[in-house]
């Protein structure tokens, strides 16, 4: 700090070289943030010319592309930059959405075609939790103040439902350990669960109508009785649910006929179609940003205007790598048949195990300092410690995580070397410590009022940590975390530590499979030569990691956004 | 959930609610508590083979020895020190001065329209891997390099520590621009009052004032670097050479490999066992208590600047 006799030489020398200095200064500054930015836009721009060839089209293609779709996006945009910008918002939300609904459908296209979970399991896995919940909720109406035979209750039926009595697993380790021990006991005699039971019927009905009854009607169901609360009548909700069964219905007749099957146009449905239908309906009640909504149709028009003309005058596209064969195939020697199907297929398995595994310890962690730690004496020392430990552990390299995955998970717990659970396990920890702190800091950002409010109508702290705390902080807790999952997707190190295959040419179909993932088969294209390689293979599978990171980050931007106004 | 069954659930209260408060501060205490067992779990496993390695390997000769060769068993662990120090600082030497003046615009000058627009891109920068960034070294950067005439190998040091440079920029800007913009307006006001320059206010008011919290980033950030592993393994070769004196632009020029590129090395080799597969270990080892020190170092530097303005 300037003492005043420093102060003399810079206050008030007001003369024309100091105000030149002071604009020299702030181009600088300018020039940084430009640098920071500029770099990495360049680079992007290199590698995505090479993943998509655009100069490998007719000049012709380009200048109908550019008439029909970039000049009338770009002028929406433009308008709604400096006209409407609640519309501009809309535009990006009814845009996003839908791209964000189909990777969703994607997933579970993935996972029920490599049969991860087939769709009679899905149904199986409803209904079992939903009688489950039901028994719980039954409980908790008709004997509400028996609290210690509710954990019981709460513990014990979605046992009874889904796992039977004991759990299939438990006899199993029973049984291998009688026999272990040399004796020829056999425990054969479980009480069958409810999924169980389910999974027993010899009638099956066809996939999309299983997929259907498993995910559209309780997505339909929530969005419908979202609408219903909203709108505050019962009847919108139910024609919500109606529209949602009848669209359903349709898949026979139009999934063939668009060309993704009667499968695909359900999960099309529910991830895309329901959201969107909400996002709409709120738009058109509050009749705010209307113009947005044409944003989309805008796009949509652009493209197939274009792609109608180009074919009318015999232009031809351009001949990218990144293109559905590319993300579709496995890995191959040629060049030209390379494709990236397994690595996107194994990163979304991680990313489940990392999503089980991470997400409830680290949001249980935050809670805990958050809300239950005490803050003086010996514990609080102790807990002053815990929260040093993770800001540093927060710095660790991940190369180090990686070691620490193969000393602990294959080394001494002897799981399979590159497996799929070893590296979702691995990067869990490694984005533990993220999601910890993100989490800290949305429950942080609760108002003490709220929680002395609950606090003075009698709730005990986990009353009021479950109704008051974390429904307000919810937003910021999955910004956090789909930050830290999109650092996880990205990871690198960790996978090499692990023992991760260079090329898995099968998707993997079980959490103990080779685990292929993105970064992994980048790294492997990275180390050959081949121009063909270099410029196009790997470029796209770049630009394809890239635009999966890209959405995620937007989304929990987003989402921020929308909750820091609301607050 | 109607309000009706909020209040309900709020204000009954059953018997043994004590028992169900008592199970859930356990669970929650437990899954606080991992983050212990993490650090315990790292210091205690990779000192296990670390200390197998120090029986096989004196220390003295890990940590004076000067070639690291594997299939000679030559673990002299100051190669990779002076590899790693090597990409540090050139990636230092880009990314403070970029990133601290690129705090004081987003702080200082820009406008709340740019800052909206600023933060976000600069943070989605940070988002992308840093297996992309080495390859954008290799692909991109050297060939770029090359074309300005210098004489770049395929694998070369410079290429990939300016990538590593550009990397941990985000990460600087944002912590020293959190830590200007915490530096309180009443400051600010006062220097204005007395007649000083925007560019006055910015060098002589808030960056002295922010300079703890701007050190500490300045901290995170090299430790960043000195454990980033991709881009080295990407774009650095795989061979490792002692820093050369008697020219030091060559060691630029040419391929080197610092600790964390030496550890991706040892496992991906089939035939390293015995010491050398212990060896990864050791180096992990180093590592950690590097990085972790910078960490802490950095904290305390944090903490003592959040006193004093808040």
């Amino acid at each position: 700090m300037a003492t005043p006799e420093q102060g003399i030489d810079w206050a008030g020398d007001t003369g024309q070289v100091s105000r030149l200095r002071g604009v020299a200064f702030e181009v600088t500054c300018l020039a940084a943030v430009a640098f920071a930015l500029v770099s990495v836009l360049v680079l992007l721009l290199y590698v995505s010319a090479d993943a998509l060839r655009p100069f490998s089209a007719d000049p012709g293609w380009h200048l109908v592309f550019f008439l029909t779709l970039v000049v009338p996006s770009v002028s929406a945009a433009l308008f709604y930059y400096r006209r409407d910008e609640p519309a501009g918002e809309v535009a990006y939300a009814t845009t996003g959405l839908p791209v964000v609904g189909v990777l969703g459908a994607a997933v579970f296209a993935v996972v029920l075609d490599i049969e991860l979970v087939t769709a009679v399991e899905m149904f199986a896995l409803l209904v079992s939790a939903l009688v489950a919940a039901g028994i719980i909720a039954a409980h908790a109406r008709y004997r509400p103040r028996a609290a210690a035979e509710r954990m019981a209750v709460l513990f014990g039926a979605p046992v009874v439902t889904i796992l039977g009595v004991p759990p299939a697993e438990v006899t199993m380790a029973l049984n291998a350990a009688l026999s272990a021990l040399g004796l020829s006991i056999e425990f054969g005699v479980r009480l069958l669960s409810l999924r169980e039971v389910i999974l027993l019927t010899p009638v099956v009905p066809l996939q999309w109508i299983m997929v259907a009854l498993s995910l559209t009607v309780p997505v339909g169901a929530v969005l419908g009785g979202y609408v219903a609360r909203v709108r505050a009548n019962p009847r919108a909700g139910l024609a919500f649910v109606g529209g949602a069964v009848a669209v359903s219905a349709l898949a026979p007749l139009v999934g063939p006929v668009v060309g993704i099957g009667a499968t695909g146009w359900i999960l099309l449905v529910t991830f895309c179609l329901l959201p969107v239908a909400v996002y709409v309906e709120g738009v058109i009640r509050r009749r705010e940003g209307i113009a947005g909504l044409t944003f989309p149709l805008i796009l949509v028009g652009g493209v197939v205007l274009g792609a109608l003309l180009a074919d009318l005058f015999g232009f031809a596209p351009p001949d990218p790598w990144l293109d559905w064969s590319f993300l579709t195939s496995a890995h191959s020697r040629t060049p030209a048949e390379a494709g990236f199907y397994p690595p996107i297929v194994g990163s979304v398995m991680m990313l489940i195990v990392i999503a089980l595994s991470t997400f409830p310890v680290g949001v249980g962690a935050a809670i805990y300092l958050e809300e239950y730690a005490p803050d003086s004496g010996l514990a609080g020392k102790f807990i002053t410690l815990v929260e040093i430990n993770i800001g540093n552990l927060a710095g660790v390299p991940s190369v180090v995580y990686g070691l620490l995955g193969l000393a602990l998970f294959i080394r001494v717990l002897t799981m399979p070397t590159g497996a799929v659970m070893v590296g979702g396990l691995a990067i869990g920890i490694l984005i533990l410590p993220i999601v910890i702190i993100s989490a800290q800091e949305a429950i942080r950002a609760v108002p003490d009022s709220h929680r002395e409010a609950a606090y003075g109508m009698g709730a005990t702290r986990w009353q009021t940590t479950r109704s008051v705390v974390l429904p307000q902080a919810i937003p910021g807790i999955l910004t956090g975390t789909i930050l830290a999952v999109g650092r996880a997707i990205g990871e690198t190190a960790p996978l090499l530590m692990i023992g991760a295959a260079s090329s898995v040419r099968l998707a993997p179909s079980g959490f103990f499979d080779q685990l292929p993932a993105m970064p992994r088969q980048i790294f492997a294209w990275s180390t050959n030569l081949e121009p063909e390689i270099r410029h196009g293979v790997l470029a796209a599978g770049v630009v394809t990691l890239l635009v999966v990171l890209l959405i995620m980050n937007g989304t929990a931007i987003l989402i921020r956004n929308k909750y820091q106004r609301e607050v | 959930m109607s309000t009706d069954t909020t209040a309900d659930a709020i204000t009954s209260r059953p018997a043994g609610r004590e028992a169900r408060e008592r199970l859930y501060r356990y669970l929650l205490f437990a899954c606080a508590a991992t983050s212990i067992f993490v650090t315990v779990g790292i210091v205690f496993l990779l000192a296990k083979d670390a200390i197998d390695f120090f029986t096989l390997v004196s220390p003295v000769e890990f940590f004076t020895g000067t070639t690291w060769l594997l299939p000679r068993n030559e673990f002299g662990v100051l190669p990779l020190l002076t590899g790693t120090l090597l990409v540090t600082v050139i990636a230092a030497a880009i990314a403070l001065p970029v990133g601290v003046a690129a705090a004081v615009y987003l702080s200082e000058y820009a406008s709340e329209r740019a800052r909206s627009v600023l933060k976000p891109a600069l943070e989605i920068l940070a988002g992308i891997p840093t297996v992309v960034y080495g390859i954008f070294a290799l692909v991109y950067v050297t060939p770029f390099l090359r074309f300005f005439g210098l004489p770049l190998n395929t694998f070369n040091v410079l290429s990939a520590s300016v990538m590593v440079g550009i990397m941990i920029i985000p990460m600087i800007s944002s912590l020293s621009e959190d830590a200007m913009s915490a530096v309180p307006d009443s400051l600010r006001e006062a220097a204005y009052g007395v007649g000083a320059t925007k560019y006055e206010v910015s060098t002589g008011v808030v960056i002295p004032a922010a300079v703890s919290g701007i050190f500490s980033s300045f901290i995170l950030a090299l430790s960043r670097a000195i454990g980033e592993t991709m881009i080295v393994a990407v774009a650095m070769g795989s061979r490792s050479r002692l820093f050369d004196f008697a020219n030091p632009l060559q060691n630029l020029w040419q391929g080197n490999q610092p600790m964390t590129a030496a550890m991706i090395q040892i496992n991906s080799a089939d035939n390293v066992s015995g010491p050398g597969f212990k060896s990864m270990f050791a180096i992990g080892l180093t590592l950690f208590v590097i990085t972790f020190l910078m960490n802490l170092v950095s904290n305390r530097i944090a903490a003592r600047y959040r006193e004093e303005y808040n």
